[in-house]
């Protein structure tokens, strides 16, 4: 499942950042990925919930693009939302 | 296969799945886009970027094309049709703006923007040395929300008190729109205000006149009314009532980002904003062209018979059609034209509009008839040039997937929806474009068609008659010619925007700059209103000029190609020369502008006796007449109406 979740995920973060070749790694923080600013944040979010099906809470929102957030700690967050 | 072969097989695919587009199809529309991009295949990457804004995009896919667009922006080039836009409100405007700039550019419109600081619409606007200002704009969207609403009553308070505060409303937001239009000369879109979806009184929210709801109702109703020519008035709670108040709404991004809606909603958002900028410059469309079988009736005329066809209460699918037929007539109310394009033979065709009893479009809605066997984009044309007007200002509404392929191919400036196969649908596929966004109404709409009916009567007459001066003669044509008046306004700007064929400059004055012309005496400003046997044609020609020196330099001649060939331009003439010599000028400095619409003028001042002047820049041309100490008589079948 993790790893569905992952190339789905991948497949938003390539659209978003209009980058095809674009590879995600669990260990990426936003300081990774060129163009991971507070504005594309937002459609990163938007895009996802889309894609995925899942809603983000405010909080998490806010959380995910706190320092030390991680591609791993999304796919956490996205995997528990999914599984629940 | 080319890059540009398979882009245009992913874009109708992907207009093909319609709202439920998947993932994938969108995937592979963007690597189609990436690889026109790398081949240098700018201009089929600009064509199908068009043809693929639609308001119903969703915010990914919108955001995604809005890149594609802003990558194309040095690539292709400059479009004559330009904007300057300054954005400022009480929302991030970030998302917004490419947005705009997005559906812009699918309508043809080269926009540079200024996005205002966060909330601080108010300091721009007040500041004269404000960064808004610096970026001198044509238009300014105040993209507000009630919460910039200054006067708010309490619950309690009285119906007087409340009245009182709907003024104060009213008066603070008319002196900002009068600073902004002084200092800057623009027009000016307003937002109006979305009633929320939650309501602290209930059911009862609507009865007392102290709550939010009645409060923001009384604010939208008192704009509506009391707004001035250079302001247009955006119904954004018209938008969140279309989607529903709840969906219009999402908190998290609220106070995640400011946006000022769901972002769902956005891209529909964007588009209908970009649809008034678009109407300012003249680019809404004008004509709604049908096709018969199974878009205004179900089933086949020719093949069915008049009995067999479905329209009307028999059925429900009849109901859904005679529903479609009420909407496109409700068009051609307010001043849209309407036509036939039908493979039919033209009897049939027209025996269903003279014989059903379940029509609701009649022979005289339809400004332009063509039931024959030739293809579509032939007649097309054919409706255009008898309308006169250009095949870009066509929408061409037809159930056939193949026909709309082939118009879309030959004539891709023709808007061309994609149609749902539920004719219940319709209404919905072509309201959602925003096609013929209006700006104004005025008499000459709500008379649109009659107009065009009279001109068949004309058309007739000249044909009866022998030389064409006996029947200009015969036409007994009336003229009232006068400054521009407040109830001329509205007509004016938008004959000035809607005029392509007969403008000399295509400068696209708006209502925020005749209104500086007409408190400035060295200009002048004229419309002509035009009558004859055959019935009253309304404003049908603008003219601005100024006098500078010793000339009186014409920056606007503009008129309705209805009145071709019937003398007016001589009858303006003389009356500028009588103008001229009142005001002690020497000389009448014509200008033409060329582009791509008005070759019909190229020769307008020389046929009218001027001489051209050397040392024009560019493809412009400027001419001169010399003004004597006698009235000029050029020939005229106008006789001039003086009491107004």
């Amino acid at each position: 499942m993790r790893d569905t979740i992952r190339r789905e995920i991948e497949e938003v973060f390539r659209n978003v950042f209009g980058d095809q070749e674009l590879v995600l790694q669990e260990s990426m923080t936003a300081a990774d990925v060129d163009g991971w600013d507070s504005l594309a944040h937002i459609n990163l979010i938007i895009a996802l919930e889309k894609r995925l099906g899942v809603r983000f809470a405010t909080a998490e929102i806010s959380r995910l693009k706190e320092d030390g957030q991680t591609v791993g700690s999304l796919l956490d967050l996205v995997e528990q939302k999914k599984r629940a | 296969m080319s890059p540009t072969k398979d882009l245009a097989d992913l874009t109708e695919r992907f207009l093909s799945v319609g709202h439920a587009q998947s993932p994938q199809v969108f995937a592979a529309l963007m690597k189609g886009f990436q690889a026109t991009m790398s081949a240098g295949c700018y201009a089929d990457t600009a064509f199908f970027l068009r043809r693929i804004a639609l308001p119903t995009l969703d915010y990914t896919s919108a955001q995604a094309l809005s890149r594609v667009r802003s990558r194309l922006r040095s690539k292709i080039p400059a479009s004559p049709q330009t904007a300057r836009l300054a954005v400022i409100g009480s929302s991030t405007t970030t998302q917004l703006v490419p947005l705009i700039d997005f559906f812009l550019f699918a309508a043809g419109v080269d926009a540079d923007f200024y996005e205002g600081g966060y909330g601080l619409f108010r300091q721009e606007i007040l500041d004269p040395a404000s960064e808004l200002y610096q970026f001198a704009p044509k238009v300014i969207f105040l993209a507000t929300g009630w919460r910039d609403l200054a006067n708010r009553p309490a619950l309690a308070d009285a119906r007087l008190d409340i009245v009182r505060l709907i003024t104060a409303e009213q008066a603070d937001w008319s002196s900002l729109w009068q600073v902004a239009r002084e200092r800057s000369g623009c027009q000016i879109i307003q937002n109006n205000f979305v009633l929320p979806a939650c309501r602290a009184l209930a059911n009862h929210e609507r009865r007392q006149a102290g709550s939010l709801s009645s409060y923001i109702s009384s604010i939208n109703e008192s704009l509506a009314q009391a707004v001035p020519p250079f302001v247009t008035i955006h119904d954004v709670e018209h938008l969140a009532t279309c989607w529903g108040r709840w969906k219009w709404d999402d908190p998290r991004f609220v106070h995640q980002a400011k946006l000022p809606c769901a972002p769902e909603c956005l891209p529909d958002y964007a588009h209908s904003v970009a649809s008034i900028v678009a109407a300012q410059l003249g680019l809404a469309k004008k004509c709604l062209v049908l096709d018969l079988d199974n878009t205004l009736w179900g089933g086949v005329v020719g093949d069915d018979g008049l009995g067999g066809i479905r329209l009307g209460q028999t059925d429900p699918e009849g109901e859904a059609y005679r529903a479609f037929q009420h909407y496109a007539k409700s068009l051609r109310h307010r001043g849209v034209l309407l036509a036939v394009c039908s493979k039919n033979n033209e009897e049939t065709a027209r025996e269903v509009f003279e014989k059903h009893s379940e029509m609701v479009l009649r022979l005289e809605d339809i400004a332009c008839f063509k039931a024959n066997w030739e293809d579509k984009a032939t007649n097309l044309c054919r409706i255009a040039q008898e309308l006169n007007i250009g095949t870009n200002s066509l929408v061409f509404v037809d159930d056939s997937p193949a026909e709309r392929a082939l118009v879309r191919k030959l004539l891709p400036e023709v808007a061309v929806p994609e149609l749902p196969t539920d004719v219940a649908d319709y209404i919905q596929a072509l309201d959602r474009h925003r096609y013929f966004q209006t700006l104004s109404v005025e008499t000459e709409d709500l008379r649109r068609t009659e107009y065009y009916r009279a001109e068949v009567s004309r058309r007739d007459a000249q044909t009866s008659a022998s030389d064409i001066e006996g029947f200009l003669a015969s036409l007994n044509m009336v003229a009232q010619i006068g400054p521009i008046m407040p109830d001329t306004l509205n007509r004016s700007v938008q004959l000035i925007q809607r005029s392509n064929q007969f403008n000399l400059t295509t400068r696209r004055r708006t209502a925020a700059e005749l209104l500086a012309f007409l408190e400035d005496e060295s200009w002048i400003t004229r419309t002509v209103s035009l009558s004859d046997r055959f019935g009253d044609n309304g404003i049908i020609s603008v003219i601005l000029a100024r006098a500078r020196e010793d000339a009186l330099e014409i920056d606007t001649w503009v008129m309705s190609c209805r009145v071709l060939k019937r003398t007016v331009e001589q009858f303006v003439l003389n009356h500028l020369y009588g103008l001229a010599r009142q005001r002690g000028l020497k000389r009448i400095r014509g200008e033409f502008i060329p582009t791509a619409k008005n070759k019909l003028v190229r020769d307008h001042y020389a046929n009218l006796g001027f001489a051209p002047v050397a040392g024009a820049q560019g493809e412009r041309t400027l001419w001169d007449l010399t003004v004597a100490d006698d009235s000029l008589q050029t020939t005229t079948y106008i006789r001039e109406e003086t009491n107004a």
